[in-house]
């Protein structure tokens, strides 16, 4: 296990690489040139040039794409042109606030969706089923910044209950939370009821009712233990939607996370610190999705002899 | 209750009662689907004798895992409703019993041995775990007494002790049916429903887990109901015969009786299908047609469609179970001329 | 006719209906996949007359200050704009950009995608581990990120937002691709076409794509309605469709600034996107019964 586990940080560094490489090559395509940006616009062009040779921009792509992972390693990404402010401690600055946001739906959503999930399950074909499913069938086709919209319209807007705005303290973080949060209860809410109804049905559960178990031993103990595999699978595959969401939600409610800093940046055309959010955006999500493996191993026997067969 | 009811509580009828484990009586179980209702069994009467082992033969659709599930009150629904009939089981009616009573009489008195043992093991969870549980939920003992037993049960259907705290998986499928075995064997029920317990397996994997089930149904003491579409399996296993089509017994004698003086068209004709080592010359000669299909059951006998004997009678009524002699009944409308005999008798 | 679908069809014979008949009769049993696909082909024809019934250049990007931010009436059922534009109007005309973008970026990445799965699932070996290595890579790079990345090399355009969109799309067809034709290749139906001597690429072509049709038809269905979200999500960012273009996300990020004053301008772009996700979804969730129908849902 301990092995399959540095197997796979081995793994990341090439597709860290490859993503960063990409990322990094795309940016500097569509970058432009920055010493536009940095010098006045009267500028002349020795001094434009000067500049250049200075910010090693007439090297090389390979040796400037060297040179930023090697400034990654330590943590420097260099700063921005606009605001001259240094892109990690700016990243790093915004990152716990997304977190704590994403965290908080995350844990929003899994209270709601996987209880409702088991129990639109049981009453499978009832109104009960129904209802649940109705409303998530809704939250799932509802785009997730249009929620944000009009719960800011109803509980901002109207009823005055809650901030729309910032973030200066709990209160600040409820309608963003709930509007990304809702948005995935709707999502893992049909997965866990479909996993739930596929575990219903298996043999395994009429073995362990003609063993004498009672039906609740039978659903929360036997089903449930198999129906996690596939509700945490769903909620694995959740993390690219929570940065996706809480970007959204962070932009409609000014709350100052990363997606807020990305989309803020690219309307200043501030290259360097859109490039390098991306790209720890992006080894964030590897590291999560590792997680996210390495909890399946826990849950499912059988993928965790496959690694130990594996080494 | 009705008069035949009043007739049979005499004293021999008691006796037969304490003779029998189970007696079912004029079962109907239909499954209500959307597309119609699916007659799955339709006035089923059924007895295992005590420390006897009844062989349940038919085809596919026939009814039989829905008979064994209903044993144990496990129809699945919906969408399967037990529209009516009575099953006793040492004396106590399974359709009457509480959730409470029934969860203490599954898997204590009667146990289950399932046709797929790669389903029926639960996947996230070691061999051992799940004979234990079937134990600490009959049995009060602690959850380390019943994992030893576990091994005891496990040594007896001949894996190793160590191999315990092995997953599913791990196993090939005549080790898992062996598993199943055991989880079935673990309270010592008096009765065990077997459905199709090898037909998921390989030939001579087969006969080792029949050997090892017969071996432990005599040693404990056991009735067994086993569900097989294998006649073979029948003649090595069992002391009676009930033969199942369309939801109905057609046909129910000890082993010898029905296998040596074939009543019914339907036993026939399962046996003329069958390929014959003595004679290998000799031409299968399959049943024509299909099963019906159970949302439109034809009127009067099921089988008449398929039947090369049947005439206008067969589709006026449903033929009744008639007294052969011993323990043998038919239910045929061609005894009703007393000179008819199958042309399987007929030339032997 | 290729030779599974004729077992398939000797199987329902007994019924008198085809495979596909059957799923479509099972379909329109369906409530919701009824009204799914009714309102869909409602869309549509709107989406097609857009320009019968209005006049692009002054009422939907033009603009009539005299007119501006009404709230809805009779003459304007959803209000105006902060330039006094109809909102109606630009909802309905706006359906095609999302149909576009839908059905564009869904389009183009089902080729990719069927593609690279079908050969990484029939070959295996190293097409395979190629194709998956480059779904690990983009799997690692949240979409909307990745989307913001092709359109700063691109260029806001609505072109460049469907390819961006079609990436994250042709990664999941490629791995349902590659998990059904990995299970179909080793079937004997397979093996006997090889045994006939069909050429390897006919072999994928009439026998593996049309038997793992099922998942993939309804994964384009839901497909679809997911990317509209997606393309209005960059529109609202400034990153999608660019002003003055009445696509529904756009108009969202300019209501946006009006909400605490000017509501309806976020209300019904919002319900139009919502409202054709939903009709997408319930036609997936009903195809998905229907195709599959021991599952039930």
């Amino acid at each position: 296990m301990i092995r399959y586990v540095l197997k796979r940080l081995l793994f990341m560094i090439p597709t860290i690489l490859i993503t960063s490489f990409l990322i990094y090559f795309a940016m500097d395509l569509a970058g432009g040139d920055p010493v536009n940006t940095i010098l006045p616009e009267n500028a002349t062009t020795e001094q434009k040039e000067a500049l250049r040779e200075e910010m090693g921009l007439n090297d090389p792509f390979l040796i400037r794409y060297a040179r930023y992972m090697g400034g990654l390693v330590t943590g420097d990404m260099g700063e921005s042109y606009v605001t001259g402010i240094d892109v990690f401690d700016r990243f790093m600055q915004c990152l716990p606030m997304t977190l704590a946001l994403g965290g908080t739906a995350l844990i929003l959503a899994c209270i709601i969706s996987v209880p409702l999930g088991i129990y639109t399950a049981l009453n499978q074909n009832t109104w009960k089923d129904t209802t649940g499913m109705v409303f998530a069938l809704f939250g799932v086709s509802m785009p997730n910044f249009w929620l944000g919209l009009m719960l800011m319209l109803v509980f901002a807007v109207n009823l005055n209950w809650l901030p729309s705005q910032g973030a200066d303290g709990p209160k600040y973080l409820v309608l963003p939370a709930v509007t990304v949060g809702l948005g995935l209860a709707a999502l893992i809410t049909r997965t866990t009821r479909s996993a739930m109804l596929d575990v219903i049905r298996a043999d395994y559960m009429t073995t362990a009712k003609a063993k004498g178990a009672s039906r609740r031993r039978v659903i929360y103990y036997h089903g449930l233990k198999n129906a996690m595999i596939p509700i945490v699978t769903a909620i694995g595959m959740q993390f690219s939607l929570v940065m996706t969401g809480s970007a959204l939600a962070e932009v409609v409610f000014s709350w100052p996370g990363i997606g807020r800093l990305v989309f803020e940046s690219i309307d200043k055309r501030d290259i360097p610190t859109v490039t390098g959010s991306i790209i720890l955006c992006c080894i964030l999500m590897s590291i999560i999705n590792l997680v996210v493996d390495l909890i399946y191993a826990f849950l499912d026997p059988r993928i965790k002899a496959q690694y130990s067969n594996k080494g | 209750m009705s008069e035949k009811n009043l007739e049979k509580t005499t004293a021999a009828a008691v006796e037969q009662e304490r003779d029998h484990i189970l007696d079912i009586k004029d079962l109907v179980v239909h499954f209500e689907t959307d597309d119609g209702c699916v007659c799955a069994i339709n006035g089923l009467n059924l007895s295992v004798r005590r420390e006897k082992t009844l062989g349940l033969v038919g085809e596919t659709g026939a009814g039989k895992t829905t008979t064994a599930l209903s044993i144990l009150n496990l129809v699945p629904s919906p969408p399967g409703v037990i529209k009516g009939g009575s099953i006793v089981l040492d004396g106590k009616d399974v359709l009457q019993m509480s959730e409470k009573e029934l969860e203490h009489m599954r898997g204590n008195e009667v146990a289950m041995i399932f046709q797929d043992p790669m389903t029926a093991l639960n996947p996230v969870m070691t061999v051992g775990e799940q004979i234990a549980e079937s134990v600490m939920l009959h049995e009060n003992l602690s959850q380390k007494d019943a994992f030893e037993r576990a091994k005891e049960m496990l040594k007896m259907v001949g894996i190793a002790e160590s191999r315990a705290y092995d997953y599913p998986h791990q196993f090939s499928g005549g080790m898992r049916q062996r598993v199943v075995i055991a989880i079935a064997l673990a309270c010592r029920p008096h009765f065990l429903i077997a459905d199709e317990p090898t037909t998921a397996l390989d030939v001579t994997i087969q006969a080792q887990v029949l050997d090892l089930m017969k071996e432990l149904i005599d040693n404990n003491h056991m009735s067994m109901l086993l569900i097989t579409h294998d006649l073979g399996v029948v003649a090595e296993v069992c002391d009676d015969v009930a033969v199942m089509y369309a939801g109905r017994i057609v046909e129910v004698g000890t082993t010898d009786e029905v296998f040596n003086d074939t009543r019914h068209p339907y036993t026939e004709g399962l046996f003329d299908s069958l390929p014959n080592l003595k004679e290998q010359g000799e031409e299968l000669v399959p049943i024509k047609g299909m099963m019906p299909d159970p949302m439109h059951l034809p009127e009067g006998c099921t089988f008449a469609p398929r039947c090369p004997y049947a005439t206008e009678a067969c589709t006026q009524s449903v033929p009744e179970l008639r007294h052969v002699n011993g323990s043998h009944y038919v239910a045929c409308h061609a005894y009703d001329d007393p000179s008819f005999r199958l042309r399987r008798n007929a030339n032997g | 006719m290729n030779e599974t679908v004729k077992v398939a069809d000797n199987l329902q014979e007994y019924k008198g209906r085809s495979l596909a008949q059957e799923t479509w009769h099972r379909l329109l049993k369906n409530k919701g996949a009824v009204v799914g696909m009714i309102f869909m082909v409602l869309l549509f024809i709107l989406a097609c007359s857009g320009d019968l019934l209005y006049d692009y250049d002054t009422e939907i990007a033009g603009m009539i200050m005299s007119e501006a931010r009404e709230a809805p009436s009779l003459a304007h059922p959803f209000g105006t704009d902060q330039l006094g534009r109809d909102v109606m109007a630009r909802v309905i005309y706006g359906s095609r950009y999302s149909l576009i973008i839908g059905v564009g970026s869904v389009a183009l990445g089902l080729i990719v995608g069927l593609i690279t799965g079908s050969l990484a699932g029939f070959y295996g070996g190293g097409w395979d581990q190629l194709v998956m290595r480059a779904n690990d890579i983009l799997y690692s790079i949240p979409n909307i990120m990745l989307a913001v990345v092709i359109v700063q090399l691109l260029g806001t355009s609505i072109l460049s937002l469907v390819i961006a969109l079609s990436i994250s799309s042709a990664t999941s067809f490629a791995k349902i691709t590659r998990a059904s034709v990995m299970t179909i290749r080793d079937q004997e139906y397979v093996e006997s076409a090889y045994a006939m001597g069909l050429p390897t690429w006919k072999i994928i072509l009439k026998h593996i794509i049309p038997n793992c049709l099922s998942p993939i038809i309804v994964q384009v269905t839901l497909s679809i309605g997911s990317n509209i979200i997606s393309a209005s999500s960059l529109s609202f960012l400034g990153v999608g469709v660019p002003i003055p273009t009445p696509e529904w996300g756009t108009m969202l990020a300019d209501g946006r600034l009006y909400i605490r004053s000017e509501p309806w301008m976020c209300i019904f772009p919002g319900l139009a996107i919502m409202l054709t996700v939903l009709a997408l979804n319930l036609m997936g969730d009903g195809l998905r019964d229907a195709l599959d129908p021991k599952l039930k849902r």
